[in-house]
């Protein structure tokens, strides 16, 4: 038996341009390639041809089928893009999408949870403390006279509720973060890092930069051998990760009972590039955040053994810290959760 | 405080510019927060640190600056005084609040305009000039820091001077010409019949030094920094003396603050000292105890290598008396004036501040890996707030602080909360005992704004006597987050707050939630249920009754509100869970409708099933409610579907609809149910 291919490829040529559907299409494709289709016929005779034209008609053959597949596979494509679109497929596609959108996480949190975040990667651990608090944790663990001011109904809130230390005394609510660490280190032993996130109050009026309730967060970083360079190398690296690697920073000597040597930390005002504008009142720097090494009498306080640890401690205002870095103007706007407040951020 | 540059450079020698001067001091612990040009002058505005009073003055200041620039003070005229033997008449009846008074009584004084240079002085820093000898007293507590009176003596009764607490009912009229009422909590001077001074505080009118004066009286005292902040806060004054003496002022500096006085109203003034006591309450102040500084100790926490010559010479400056003790020690004897040095450490910081914190070196501390257990309370707090803010609700921070009278009114018995004895103000008076008051504010603040539709949580602590413990408040508003796909934009109701809280709850903790109806203070009858995480009850959540609304002026209807105490479900926060097979069978599923009375509740029909399901039951799932025309009246319609499954195998056809018939017949039966 002979074929002559010439033939057959003019045949499916012209065959292939009548094609116009799917029915027409999968016609041809059986009359050729199908099970009994003519690719199979000769396929199945080859074996009965001479050895000499074996090779021959079989790359013929070969040629066919793939010829006749190409076409197939382009007929597929053509028809699906000729045909008319689906009525129901026609959308608007502008009209908006529709999900349930997620909640707003108030922007104190996320700062709080910014800050936590980057101390725990350093190997800090985080605690919390009770915001009723005895004036031993909140004041004379921390080394604050007995007389000082900051113990004054003006400047700490005292509560209906007796203290059980200091009969004639009540309890309070923490004026700062800073009994946490009292309560650490009189449940664990060094060498530890923790660091305290929490609500704090003072009997402060309120007025744009003050509330009697705002938040503060706390490190403590307590071995046989923190010195100072390990505070200043500390609050560097988590300045430069959080207000950026451009910024000067300035240690301040200062003064809190509890830490010694004490200091502020300022940065330059990223406002004004520390040119002095508004926000830094002409400064070019802004405090940001207390700091020191631990007071000696804190940690007999604490119960630890009398010159055996060192430890640096730090703290800042949360509120202060978002206002600065998210242009915040008013700390009241914190407080009233107008909605149109909490889904910027 | 003010300072002025050309007043600080009578005392020492400043070889820089104001500029350099100003950062030098802000690094060494003054922080300059403004440089302003005043006629040929600069005057710094400084703040000084509570720890610091020996420096609220410019001697004090000169002090530092010298040892900041390593030059050297200049001295200061006193000489030249002779004292008479005579006496003033001078008691102090409370030892405890004046531990010394001089009075130096000087005659024939001529009272009238000071000279151009002390006026000066004062200007520059802000001070008004009245007559040379107050201007006198006022530039001596500026240059020494001990604050002086000057009384006209001729109209002290008696001529006495007796330091006492003042009576119920006495009032003086002081230099303001306020007239103010004093107690018993207030230390005065007074004379033989009234008060004429707020101790260490203010003057009164009535002995004044004016123009007429003759004979004046120069009081230099110490009294105790409590009562003198105690006194200034209750009378609502604060003035340049009770500023210092809060603070504390050297005992030692009142004889110096008097001579330099003394000195210059003879000086300028004219006249002559008559008389002079010096009374001192408590015996002569003890010494100082001696410091050792371990200068190798001192270098190593500091990360320096300075020569003990180095420490020795700092300190000096600084007013220590030093000596050099063995293996690279000091022994050294802080200044009287500077009460705020008794150990070791502080010395440190003073070698620090002077060099300058900037000059020290910086290395990374390595952070100890602790064995504290992170807290389970945030760690829920967390899982809780993402499990929310997921479902479409936004998070607040509200104040602790809530009204009492509000409480009162919406709920019944008592408020319950935490008392504060010095509340703000009356509307802030008790600590929370629920943070339903708090979320309405936030609603009602929000719907007052036109913002009507809220989904609003928070997590925060709420207080009983016996404690604070953290909760979770839940409110809605209004309606859903506008669908444009649905033809009923509905308002919220019972079962959205219900939905939300029972989804965050189960995944935060893993437990079965159980709910009840339950009467809840706030909540509307028959739309309030307990809640219950594993068998304990936690919480309450349901639709705010109208008492509510209205206590927190919501002039809106559909208020929902959830409220769990989060400290219950901290147990079963964190538990590992474990893996269990992926159903390998199908389920078949058999939908029912049925009207059953408007008793019997969909939790009933659930049991009912269960009962019967014969383990192949493994869920049934609410699809709708009906309540209308078609149904009996009494009844409404449910719609719900069983689902059976099996573990093992592939549940036959006959083999439902056996448990299912039966399920069915106990609707009908047990229930009272038809199907439909």
């Amino acid at each position: 038996m002979s074929w002559n291919f010439q033939e057959i490829r003019e045949t499916v040529r012209r065959e292939a341009e009548q094609i116009s559907d799917p029915k027409d299409l999968e016609a041809f494709r059986v009359k050729y390639l199908g099970r009994k289709g003519l690719v199979q016929d000769i396929y199945a005779s080859l074996a009965t041809l001479p050895h000499e034209q074996r090779p021959v008609v079989g790359k013929s053959v070969n040629d066919l089928k793939n010829d006749v597949s190409g076409i197939v596979e382009e007929k597929i494509k053509t028809i699906k893009a000729g045909q008319a679109r689906d009525p129901g497929e026609d959308i608007d596609v502008t009209v908006p999408g529709v999900t349930v959108p997620p909640g707003h996480k108030h922007i104190l949190t996320q700062t709080v949870d910014d800050i936590c975040g980057m101390f725990e990667r350093l190997g800090f651990v985080v605690q919390e403390g009770p915001e009723i608090e005895t004036e031993f944790n909140n004041f004379t663990a921390l080394n604050i006279p007995v007389d000082h001011p900051s113990r004054d109904a003006f400047d700490t809130f005292y509560l209906e509720l007796p203290d059980p230390d200091r009969p004639g005394r009540y309890q309070l609510l923490r004026s700062h973060t800073s009994p946490a660490q009292i309560r650490v280190m009189r449940k664990y032993q060094p060498p530890f890092g923790v660091i305290v996130p929490g609500r704090v109050y003072r009997p402060d009026a309120v007025d744009a930069s003050h509330s009697f309730m705002f938040h503060q967060i706390e490190g403590l970083l307590v071995n046989e051998d923190v010195k100072f360079s390990d505070l200043k190398g500390l609050l560097t690296v988590f300045c430069r990760r959080f207000f950026g690697e451009k910024i000067k920073m300035r240690f301040r000597p200062h003064f809190f009972p509890f830490t010694e040597p004490s200091a502020e930390v300022d940065i330059s005002c990223y406002i004004c590039d520390g040119k002095g504008c508004s926000v830094c009142r002409r400064k070019g720097w802004l405090e940001i955040m207390g700091c020191g090494m631990v007071h000696p009498k804190v940690f007999v306080a604490a119960g630890y053994p009398e010159g055996k640890y060192t430890g640096l401690a730090f703290g800042l205002g949360v509120e202060r810290i978002a206002m600065l870095k998210h242009g915040i103007q008013d700390i009241r706007l914190f407080f009233e959760n107008d909605v149109r407040f909490l889904e910027q951020f | 405080m003010k300072i002025s540059l050309n007043w600080l450079k009578d005392y020492v020698t400043v070889g820089v510019s104001a500029e350099k001067l100003a950062h030098k001091l802000t690094m060494a612990g003054f922080e300059v927060e403004k440089i302003t040009a005043v006629d040929g002058d600069t005057v710094f505005e400084l703040e000084i640190t509570p720890n610091r009073p020996d420096c609220l003055n410019m001697r004090g200041m000169a002090r530092e600056v010298a040892a900041i620039l390593s030059t050297r003070l200049k001295p200061v005229r006193t000489s030249g005084l002779k004292f008479p033997s005579r006496p003033c008449d001078i008691r102090i009846l409370d030892k405890k609040g004046c531990t010394r008074y001089i009075g130096t009584l000087i005659r024939d004084v001529a009272v009238a305009d000071a000279p151009d240079w002390i006026k000066r002085r004062l200007g520059s820093t802000g001070s008004r000039s009245i007559n040379n000898v107050v201007d006198i007293t006022n530039f001596c507590l500026m240059e020494t820091g001990q604050p002086l009176h000057a009384f006209d003596y001729d109209k002290l009764c008696g001529g006495k001077i007796i330091v006492r607490r003042a009576r119920e009912g006495e009032t003086i009229i002081t230099l303001d010409g306020v007239e103010r009422k004093l107690d018993p909590s207030i230390l005065i001077i007074a004379d033989e019949k009234r008060p004429v001074a707020v101790a260490g505080v203010i003057g009164g009118r009535d002995t004044e030094v004016t123009r007429e004066t003759k004979n004046i009286l120069l009081e230099s005292a110490c009294f105790d920094p409590v009562l003198i902040r105690q006194a200034a806060r209750r009378l609502g004054v604060s003035s340049e003396s009770s500023y210092r003496f809060e603070r504390g002022v050297d005992y030692d500096a009142a004889g110096a603050g008097a001579d330099r006085a003394v000195r210059l109203v003879l000086d300028c003034a004219g006249g002559t000292v008559a008389g002079r006591s010096d009374v001192r309450a408590a015996g002569k102040r003890p010494k100082s105890a001696a410091i050792i500084l371990d200068t190798n100790k001192a270098n190593g926490f500091l990360g320096v290598s300075l020569a003990p010559s180095r420490y020795k010479k700092i300190l000096r400056q600084l007013g220590f008396q030093a000596a050099a003790g063995k293996k690279d020690t000091l022994r050294l004897r802080p200044p009287a004036f500077r009460a705020d040095l008794k150990e070791e450490v502080d010395v440190v910081e003073e070698i620090a501040r002077v060099i300058g914190y900037d000059n020290l070196p910086v290395s990374l501390p390595s952070v100890p890996a602790a064995s504290i257990a992170p807290e389970t309370r945030r760690g829920l707090r967390q899982a809780v707030r993402e499990l929310l803010l997921a479902q479409g609700v936004d998070e607040t921070v509200t104040y602790a602080m809530v009204s009492e009278k509000s409480l009162a009114r919406a709920g019944q018995g008592e408020p319950g909360g935490v008392k504060i004895r010095n509340p703000l103000a009356s509307d802030q008076g008790i600590l929370r005992p629920s943070l339903l008051p708090s979320l309405l504010s936030v609603a009602a603040f929000n719907i007052n704004r036109g913002q009507k539709n809220l989904k609003l949580f928070e997590t925060g602590k709420i207080y009983t006597a016996s404690g604070e413990r953290e909760a979770l408040g839940v409110v809605l508003a209004g309606r859903h987050e506008e669908d444009w796909r649905e033809n009923r934009k509905g308002a919220f109701d019972f079962y959205d707050i219900k939905g939300i809280v029972e989804q965050t709850l189960a995944r935060a903790c893993g437990q079965e939630i159980r709910m009840a109806a339950s009467p809840c203070v706030f909540l509307v009858p028959g739309q309030g249920v307990s809640v219950a995480v594993a068998g304990v009850t936690a919480g309450f959540l349901g639709k705010v009754n109208e008492e509510a609304l209205e206590a927190w002026d919501i002039r809106q209807k559909n208020v929902f509100f959830a409220q769990i105490d989060l400290e219950e479900l901290r147990p079963f926060f964190g538990k590992e869970r474990m893996c269990r097979p992926v159903p390998e069978f199908p389920a078949v599923v058999r939908d029912v409708s049925l009207a059953v009375g408007i008793d019997v509740s969909f939790q009933q029909v659930c049991a009912t099933a269960f009962r019967l399901g014969r383990g192949i039951l493994h869920a049934v799932k609410f699809s709708g409610e009906y309540r209308g025309e078609k149904i009996p009246a009494g009844n409404r319609g449910i719609v719900f579907s069983l689902r059976y499954r099996s573990e093992e195998r592939t549940l036959r056809e006959e083999e439902v609809n056996e448990v299912h018939e039966k399920i069915v017949h106990a609707f009908v039966c047990e229930l009272g149910a038809i199907q439909r």
